[in-house]
């Protein structure tokens, strides 16, 4: 059987990446990725303890994860989204009053 | 041998794969790797027995948040423009917390030791299927919050309409 | 699980249903006053059948319905009652369709109350994320360009701190094979107590609740979603979504004590010094209002972690009576810019706010007293509120946490004076002071928060009293 170990090592080194991308990237859209980045590596060390403690209750908490995720995902897009509105808007608001 | 091997490569594509979906300047190749990584990181959870989950992954991660995702993208056709604040300042700086978070958590798992065993072994999951030893569970000790988690989905709905949602000018 | 497992959980099931009923109302009949009124009456609803659970009901091993939780619930409940008799008025005309934020607060506040009844880490998650992912689109639902941008920053920061939070419970899920706070604490004394595994797990459970209770170093969004958001979701962030993860924290640390844990405990000491400094310097050099209360918020919290260090029985009381107190000043001090604020922008500037007293006299001496309560000057809740948290780290010998918390009690009260003098100036040029006439509505709730608010700083026992059976039970 493949150790415990090698499963956190990946799963510490997703997160980190995460992590890392959530810093360093300045794109809204990227951001976002990154988080589904982390909560990713949550999920393997979750599903990998869930495996080795011959536990199911690791593995509910990953399908609770992915659904919240989903949600996240749904309304952060909302908000992206009334984000670059805002800005349209303004910009069709800025041509307007050129024209006088 | 084989099952090490597997283990080499899932990690090895899990790795390279995430790193690539955190510095594609577009956002719509940083997706599209994205998806490869998520079918990958399902294949690994069958190698730990969760068939279950691996659907799931595959079903709502791939099928739907990052349909999601290219939607969005396609829809407001944003590429360098969607920039927000960094929180920590110049990006070395940023990398540097990253591998500090890293270091700690790698460093404490030499200390690991698991806990209390539970009843699911191998053996039993076999017997009775991946997916109905946790629907069991699911739909006796969790049945409050997956109730609940229809509440979550619920209130992305509305949120999401809200927000979204063409102003009406009156 | 039978039908007499449902019956505690009818507070909670009351508030998911009226919204279900305001959803489907809006799809036949848009009206402002039906769904604030069927809102305001599914809260108190709630409100009533929370007295009819009896005794401690744990409720499969996730949720219990005991006092403690019980109380908290009450607790929130009030508050977003206040919150959704403030926001009717303030919505009108700043958005087409303002039916919705009725659902999106209704569920908000059941998120909060099932972090109050939580004991699981399963039920911790979710009802953390019913709370905060209603709370982004509270935040940027009148879109305008800062509700937005403070949307957008809340978001992107409350989901990186949940995976986070999420990092640390599989950590502590590996560690003890279990998400239960009770068992968690026995798995932890089994595994030995200095352990690195589960030092780290519990750094990034704090690092996430952290950012949820914007203490320092995990406050740097506080201001900015202060200010961006409309004021009465402001009120609603720091109070109620505040008030159950502080509910939670304390519950879960009750059962696992920290006081084994060295590290841990010098961890949150720094988090309470920390946030105390920077809430109360940081908060000197602002002029906006929300602002300056934000900053004050994150020294609130830092006062309620010394009280939360201190041990026993004494703490629970000394952090439900604060809390109390802090609920009631927010709301009160929100409140009066809810009223002011015109429907071009909030009165956030100091300078909407000089000469208030000519115009609007009640209006002042009622801000007046709340900035009082902030301030922690006798005759009010905040005083009573921080006496018990002074006994409480003195009875455990926090000296120095005392000492600390003294010394930014004085530099706090440097800037609410400062709010206060500017309240009774002469009166500047300000278009906020000529709004023309104040809703009556939440003219009643502030005189009611006033009230209220004295009545608990000169006559404190009855709710003492409260508190005391609640943790005789716990």
């Amino acid at each position: 059987m493949i150790p415990l170990h090698w499963y956190l090592w990946l799963s510490a080194v997703v997160f980190m990446v995460g992590v890392a991308g959530f810093l360093m990237r300045r794109n809204i859209i990227i951001m976002f990725m990154s988080i589904e980045l982390m909560l990713n590596a949550v999920n393997i060390s979750l599903v990998s303890f869930s495996r080795y403690l011959d536990d199911m209750r690791g593995q509910i908490l990953v399908f609770f994860i992915i659904a919240v995720a989903a949600a996240e995902a749904a309304i952060g897009l909302g908000i992206i989204i009334a984000l670059f509105r805002n800005k349209v808007t303004a910009h069709v608001d800025e041509a307007n009053e050129m024209k006088g | 041998m084989l099952a090490e091997g597997i283990f080499i490569y899932l990690a090895a594509a899990i790795t390279i794969l995430s790193v690539l979906v955190i510095t594609r300047k577009n956002p719509v190749h940083s997706v599209i790797t994205m998806l490869v990584l998520f079918f990958h990181i399902a294949a690994l959870y069958v190698t730990l027995n969760a068939e279950f989950l691996a659907a799931v992954q595959v079903i709502v991660y791939a099928g739907a948040i990052l349909v999601l995702f290219l939607f969005v993208i396609l829809l407001l056709n944003l590429k360098e423009e969607a920039v927000a604040r960094r929180y920590v300042g110049p990006w070395p700086l940023g990398l540097m917390a990253a591998v500090g978070l890293f270091l700690a958590i790698i460093v404490s798992l030499d200390s690991f030791v698991a806990g209390p065993k539970g009843a699911f072994t191998t053996e039993v999951i076999k017997a009775e299927t991946n997916t109905k030893a946790l629907g069991k569970i699911l739909f006796t000790e969790y049945l409050y919050p997956f109730e609940v988690v229809s509440i979550v989905l619920l209130v992305a709905i509305i949120g999401a309409i809200v927000l979204a949602k063409k102003r009406l000018r009156s | 699980m039978t039908l007499n497992d449902l019956a505690p959980l009818i507070p909670l099931m009351v508030i998911a249903v009226s919204s279900v009923i305001i959803m489907l109302g809006i799809a036949f009949y848009r009206s402002r006053a039906f769904s604030g009124l069927l809102t305001l009456a599914g809260i108190a609803v709630a409100f009533i059948t929370l007295f009819g659970v009896q005794g401690t009901r744990q409720v499969t091993s996730l949720l219990i319905l005991d006092d403690y939780a019980l109380f908290y619930i009450g607790l929130i409940l009030a508050a977003s009652f206040v919150v959704a008799l403030l926001s009717s008025d303030y919505l009108e005309g700043r958005r087409e369709n303002i039916e919705e934020f009725y659902i999106l607060l209704l569920l908000s506040t059941l998120g909060s109350s099932v972090l109050a009844a939580s004991t699981h880490f399963v039920s911790f998650f979710i009802g953390l994320e019913i709370l905060s992912v209603s709370l982004y689109a509270l935040i940027a639902y009148t879109r305008n360009e800062l509700n937005i941008e403070a949307g957008v920053k809340y978001l992107v920061l409350a989901a990186a701190s949940s995976a986070f939070l999420l990092f640390g419970i599989a950590l502590l899920y590996g560690e003890t094979g279990t998400m239960e706070f009770s068992r968690m604490s026995s798995g932890i004394s089994a595994q030995g107590i200095n352990k690195g595994m589960l030092l780290t797990g519990f750094a990034l459970v704090l690092t996430g609740v952290g950012f949820k209770l914007a203490v320092a170093p995990f406050h740097m969004w506080t201001p900015d979603v202060y200010e961006g958001a409309p004021a009465p979701v402001t009120a609603f962030v720091a109070t109620v979504s505040k008030g159950g993860v502080f509910a939670l924290l304390l519950r879960y640390f009750i059962q696992v004590d920290m006081h084994a844990y060295p590290s841990l405990f010098g961890a949150v000491a720094f988090i309470a010094v920390a946030s105390m400094f920077a809430g109360n310097l940081l908060a000197l050099l602002q002029k906006n209002i929300k602002r300056i209360l934000a900053y004050s918020s994150i020294a609130h919290l830092g006062y309620l972690l010394v009280a939360f260090l201190a041990g026993g029985v004494m703490r629970v009381t000394a952090v439900t009576f604060y809390l109390v107190a802090y609920f009631i000043t927010t709301l009160g001090a929100f409140g009066v810019v809810t009223m002011l604020s015109g429907k071009e922008r909030d009165a956030d500037a100091v300078e909407d706010y000089q000469g208030l007293f000519r115009h609007r006299p009640w209006l002042a001496l009622i801000f007046s007293a709340m900035l009082f309560s902030l301030a922690g000057i006798p005759l009010t809740a905040g005083f009573i509120g921080k006496f018990y948290i002074v006994a409480a780290g003195a009875g455990s010998a926090l000296w120095l946490l005392v000492i600390m918390l003294v010394i930014n009690s004085a530099i706090g009260l440097y800037y609410y004076l400062r709010i206060i003098v500017v309240l009774y100036a002469q009166p500047g040029h300000s278009e906020v002071s000529a709004v023309s006439s104040l809703p009556l509505t939440g003219s009643l709730v502030l005189v009611l928060l006033t009230v209220l608010l004295l009545w608990l700083g000169v006559y404190p026992e009855p709710l003492i009293e409260m508190i005391h059976r609640m943790t005789m039970r716990f």
